[in-house]
């Protein structure tokens, strides 16, 4: 067998290799990125939500309610008293004494930079993601309830009954604070919060605040956006527009 | 004297049936694994004595840092290690008395409260 490797066979070798190559590679590297992530959270990100009250209709809102309850499946505690219990998301409805002018606000944890359930928290147990999701590590909590006195916006609920069933993703007891988490199992999975997919216009914008390519970022740059209780100075990541 | 000689012969005989009876209800998924003969747990008996321990650091990890991985979650051990009711097609929960968990937390005398908030059962069509 000849050994000398001429000009052309090397060309077709090494087209070969560096095709095979490619193609294996590309695969791995699929399916590392389809594989859930091993990276922390950083602070990158900042995950908001934009709901503009012009477009959100009341049935957008209850839609919400409805699916915040289907995802994370609150809504069926019997042995509760309307006060007790739980409101993840809430429908509101805010009128203005001059004009009359009726807007619907769906209010859910405003996920703020700065927040006060977090301060007043004993234990740790009420606490804030570097990619600015602010939860409660039920481990942690003894249900003491001093973050749901300190939030301004009454965002959080108390669980007062022996509950079962619970949703795989969504551990939730008796005697624990809870609150909207932003769908934060499904936002590390890639995907939007069930609330926001379940709107079909474009009433909620879900998105990193921080990315100047995102739809949320560039929307908030055009339009005219508030806070509520901005005096507060909490900056929340749930921006409302339209009020 | 012979008293004492029955009395410790027996301990020594339940002794060692105690150890046999260590896997007495591992689970359907754990079950089958373990009959083909593929090794999940490098260790088990390192599994038995640091699951707890195992799983704190991993709650941290998933509630604080947002790694959800399979490795050490609980989702996991549950999707393993419970058993179906067959009349039904119904899974019984890991905690219910003579299911997995339970079973060796009763015999150890160590009560768990993982599940009066965690889910105790498999979700339908999960695997």
């Amino acid at each position: 067998m000849n050994k000398t490797l001429n000009r052309r066979d090397f060309i077709k070798i090494m087209n070969v290799t560096t095709t095979g190559v490619v193609i294996v590679a590309s695969g791995i590297t699929l399916t590392t990125f389809a594989s859930v992530s091993e990276i922390p959270v950083t602070n990158k990100k900042r995950w908001g939500l934009l709901i503009d009250t012009n477009k959100l209709t009341e049935t957008d809102i209850d839609g919400m309610v409805n699916a915040c309850q289907q995802e994370q499946g609150w809504g069926a505690e019997i042995r509760s008293t309307a006060s007790q219990k739980p409101g993840w998301i809430k429908k509101l409805k805010v009128k203005d004494k001059t004009t009359n002018k009726v807007s619907n606000l769906a209010l859910m944890c405003q996920h703020c930079e700065e927040p006060p359930c977090v301060d007043v928290c004993p234990t740790n147990a009420s606490m804030k993601r570097e990619d600015g999701i602010v939860l409660v590590d039920k481990h942690l909590c003894i249900g003491c309830r001093y973050c749901m006195m300190a939030c301004p916006y009454d965002a959080r609920s108390f669980v007062h009954e022996t509950l079962k069933n619970q949703k795989e993703h969504m551990p939730r007891g008796k005697g624990t604070v809870e609150a909207c988490t932003m769908c934060v199992h499904r936002v590390d999975k890639g995907e939007t919060p069930a609330c926001v997919e379940s709107v079909n216009s474009e009433a909620v914008i879900f998105g990193n605040l921080y990315d100047e390519s995102s739809q949320i970022n560039q929307t908030l740059r055009i339009v005219q956006s508030s806070q509520i209780r901005a005096d507060l100075n909490l900056n929340t990541g749930v921006r409302y527009s339209g009020i | 004297m012979k008293h004492f000689l029955v009395v410790f012969l027996s301990l020594l005989v339940s002794s060692v049936f105690a150890y046999i009876d260590e896997y007495a209800n591992l689970g359907e998924q754990a079950s089958s694994i373990k009959a083909s003969g593929k090794v999940f747990h490098e260790s088990p008996s390192i599994i038995r004595k640091m699951h707890p321990e195992l799983l704190r650091h991993k709650r941290d990890k998933t509630l604080r840092k947002g790694i959800r991985t399979n490795n050490y979650s609980l989702k996991g051990c549950v999707s393993c290690h419970a058993n179906k009711n067959k009349t039904n097609n119904q899974y019984y929960s890991v905690d219910k008395k003579g299911q997995f968990c339970s079973d060796c937390h009763k015999k150890v005398g160590v009560s768990f409260d993982c599940f009066s908030c965690h889910r105790t059962t498999l979700r339908e069509g999960l695997l």
